[in-house]
């Protein structure tokens, strides 16, 4: 049975930038269907349709980055961790979980996104703390997230909060 | 728009199931086995697969835009998953005025279930198109 997970190594990875991923430029159809189906079974608004616009929660790296680097010395970024950070690169333990889920996000947002427009992903590591729930010892993780556009207008940073036990 | 302290917001609601989140999987390459397979959802300690809480963040959104139109923003918005969302439930969007500034409104919000149990509270702040 673990009895903390929170190591020095992983107290001291707070801040730390990880990686960074650039995405594939905005297409109209990519912000078309992400508005079909979160507002599904009723019809969008128009401006959505017509992709005027994106959705403030749109995610043009949904299926995968245009480009991918890691900022940890000893990664070659080969995996691509695109919810959260790589935590064995950062020298975490092998952590065995049941399951992971997502407890929370704390997004501030800037300039909106539109068709043609390419997005950079900087991931930081934030803060690891610990709980005992009703399923034991659970690990509260923190990654933060940086979103600029191509003009390098911040379009949104969240803080990601993920937990594992 | 004139808002006041304590108005309720429209509400967002839609019935929710593997219809709903396999479509918002699609989009976001969410294809993960508590989303899709009763038995992961199981061992994850919800009883059978549940949907995403990025679903849940997307009609939290989808009710503050209803309301403000096109031309408001959403300037910040943070949620805590306390409940999942397990398959045959009703979700509704709420959002409740807790200050107003100028154009720039605070709100706590939240997801519930038919029965009223809260499944992401939480808080956004926005600014009304003038």
């Amino acid at each position: 049975m673990t009895e903390s997970y929170l190591t020095e190594v992983v107290l001291q990875a707070a801040g730390r930038e990880c990686s960074r991923a650039t995405s594939y430029p905005i297409e109209a159809s990519d912000i078309r269907k992400w508005a079909l189906a979160s507002y599904w079974p009723e019809q969008p608004p128009q401006h959505f349709i017509d992709a005027e616009v994106a959705p403030e929660d749109f995610d043009p790296f949904a299926w995968g980055p245009a480009h991918y680097e890691s900022l940890l010395p000893d990664d070659d970024g080969s995996v691509i961790v695109r919810h959260g950070i790589n935590e064995r690169a950062l020298g975490f333990p092998d952590w065995k979980f049941r399951a992971g889920l997502n407890g929370g996000m704390n997004c501030t947002y800037g300039m909106r996104m539109h068709v043609g427009d390419v997005i950079t992903d900087t991931k930081s590591c934030g803060e690891y703390t610990e709980r005992q729930g009703r399923n034991g010892l659970m690990l509260i993780t923190q990654s933060i997230s940086t979103w600029t556009n191509q003009n390098g207008e911040v379009v949104k940073r969240t803080i990601n909060s993920g937990i594992r036990f | 728009m004139t808002v006041n302290v304590g108005d309720a917001i429209p509400t967002f609601t839609r019935a929710t199931g593997f219809a709903n989140w396999n479509r918002y999987a699609a989009v976001n390459d969410e294809f993960v086995p508590i989303h899709m397979d009763d038995e992961a959802g199981a061992a994850a300690g919800n009883g059978g697969a549940f949907g995403m809480g990025n679903l849940q963040w997307a009609y939290l959104h989808n009710m503050l835009r209803d309301w403000m139109g096109p031309n408001g923003e959403i300037l910040s918005i943070e949620v805590q998953f306390r409940s999942p969302n397990v398959k045959g439930q009703t979700v509704t969007a709420h959002g409740v005025v807790t200050a107003v500034e100028g154009d720039v409104v605070t709100l706590d919000v939240w997801t519930e279930q038919q029965e009223g149990t809260k499944l992401a509270p939480g808080s956004a702040k926005v600014r009304l198109a003038k």
